[in-house]
């Protein structure tokens, strides 16, 4: 009986949605997080009867075949890249991009990876760093002089330095774009991969066409919505009982296919 | 075995496969752009001599599976505000060119490949009016029109293919949520797109669960008369060997 194995896969399916919104919630404050939503796809198809196929020798057709479904699967767990809201904190080291964009970091083994958690420090040696130490790149050192740091709207990092009327141009962070977001991987502690269907990194500067712009003082919430995300749960909830209820019901019409002529 | 138990064997297999049909719709209500299916049963007539007793031909009714009827109605729009998360209102379908020719779809659950081409889920290329639809970075925040036109900030990039066909409920269901035929595809006529919304699964669960219960008592039905059958024919025999002895 395929009802069973069909209600099985549809309990899966269930299942992996209420873990992708339990770590959506679980991230609902995390800075530049995105929302994931699980994404569903019928499986195939068993034909017994192929539509159109010819039901007499006069050329009548059949009006729709018998093709018996397999069930459901997870197609893909995607993101949704729309901005989070920008949270002031008046940091000076947390930078938001307003628009598209991903700040660049250096990993220990020389490898960059990608983010859009702007919560930045520094380093002991002054450079602007990730919370785990992580470089941003280009590679930007603040002099231990400065008394105050400006980060504009393009990326530029200027310090003011006692003894300096003008503020002095430090570096200048810039920000990459990828033909399809939804293919970087994510690696856990805010950071993201290039991966072969993200494509490669297009690097700009922060207000050219295309790019977002920088925003110091403020934060990216993460863009979880709790109210779909609970409404989405209650619902996930509800169609994986009702999957439930028809692995019962076969397996009460396969207990009386056991019973016969016990009578 | 006799009539009567062929009968309710012909019952039988049917609750079977209508517990399937509504396994397989329930299984898929999150499904986007699913569209539940009913099997279709009719009256299978047999005629037989008539045996002592009778007279004229006895006919013998079973049941058996002729087809499964699609119910085509529109599932209810979820809005995502996903970008290249499209809806398509009235019938109407994609177009997806697939390694194996074109295939279609209601599921407008789109993004971008690595190479700014539009895609599905499997990440074959959706089809505009001229092939496929690639974006540039430069095009900024891409609009979507009801008519499927595909506009950045440089101006229009493409149209979205949505097509027709005579008659949409013999499209073969090839899973991954997509369709084949052999039909010619038509435009769509009156069907509009909404950008940022996705079509959901047509499944009803509280139809589907009825449906089961239903079926369930049905089989239930069957199984007593089948069991009863087989009592009264054992009841016979019994006696039959009592008068005997």
């Amino acid at each position: 009986m395929r009802a069973l194995s069909i209600a099985a896969t549809g309990m899966a399916a269930q299942q992996t949605n209420v873990e992708v919104i339990a770590n959506n919630l679980a991230n609902m404050n995390t800075t530049g997080y995105k929302t994931q939503v699980a994404e569903f796809q019928d499986l195939l198809y068993q034909n017994v009867q192929q539509p159109g196929a010819q039901s007499s020798d006069s050329n009548t057709l059949l009006p729709s075949g018998i093709q018996l479904g397999s069930g459901v699967q997870t197609a893909a767990v995607a993101r949704v890249m729309t901005q989070g809201a920008l949270g002031q904190t008046s940091n000076p080291y947390d930078v938001a991009v307003q628009g598209e964009g991903y700040f660049r970091i250096t990993l220990p083994d020389g490898t960059f990876a990608f983010t859009r958690a702007g919560n930045f420090a520094l380093s002991p040696t002054g450079q602007i760093v990730t919370q785990q130490g992580y470089p941003v790149a280009p590679g930007i050192t603040v002099p231990p002089t400065a008394t105050s740091v400006q980060i504009n709207a393009q990326g530029q990092v200027l310090a003011t330095i006692p003894g300096q009327t003008a503020p002095q141009l430090q570096g200048q962070l810039e920000l990459d774009r990828f033909p399809n977001e939804g293919g970087l991987s994510a690696q856990g502690g805010n950071l993201f991969i290039e991966t072969a269907s993200s494509g490669a990194p297009q690097a700009g500067v922060p207000g050219s066409t295309g790019y977002g712009t920088i925003q110091q003082g403020y934060l990216e919430s993460s863009n979880v919505d709790p109210v779909s995300a609970i409404t989405s749960l209650i619902t996930a909830q509800r169609a994986y009982e009702m999957n439930s209820k028809v692995i019962t019901a076969a397996n009460d019409m396969l207990q009386e296919t056991d019973n016969m002529g016990q009578g | 075995m006799d009539t009567t138990q062929l009968v309710c064997l012909s019952q039988e297999l049917a609750a079977y496969q209508s517990m399937d049909a509504i396994a397989n719709n329930l299984a898929n209500v999150s499904t986007p752009g699913f569209k539940g299916e009913t099997p279709k049963f009719q009256e299978y007539l047999d005629q037989e001599q008539p045996s002592e007793g009778q007279t004229g031909t006895q006919s013998v009714s079973f049941v058996q599976q002729t087809g499964m009827i699609r119910d085509m109605s529109e599932g209810h729009i979820d809005i995502t505000n996903a970008p290249y998360d499209v809806a398509i209102n009235g019938p109407g379908y994609f177009v997806v060119q697939t390694a194996n020719g074109p295939r279609y779809t209601r599921d407008g659950h789109f993004s971008l490949d690595s190479q700014n081409r539009i895609v599905d889920e499997a990440g074959d290329p959706v089809q505009g009016s001229g092939g496929d639809i690639t974006i540039q970075l430069t095009d900024g925040d891409i609009h979507i029109a009801a008519d499927g036109t595909v506009s950045g900030v440089n101006g229009q990039i493409g149209q979205l293919n949505i097509v027709d066909f005579a008659n949409d409920r013999a499209l073969v269901k090839e899973g991954g949520n997509l369709y084949s035929t052999t039909q010619t595809a038509n435009t769509a006529a009156s069907a509009t797109v909404q950008q940022g919304a996705i079509e959901n699964s047509n499944i009803q669960p509280v139809v589907e669960i009825s449906k089961m219960i239903e079926v369930m008592r049905s089989y239930q039905a069957v199984i007593n008369l089948s069991t009863s059958q087989a009592n009264s024919e054992q009841q016979t025999l019994d006696k039959l060997a009592t008068v005997q002895s």
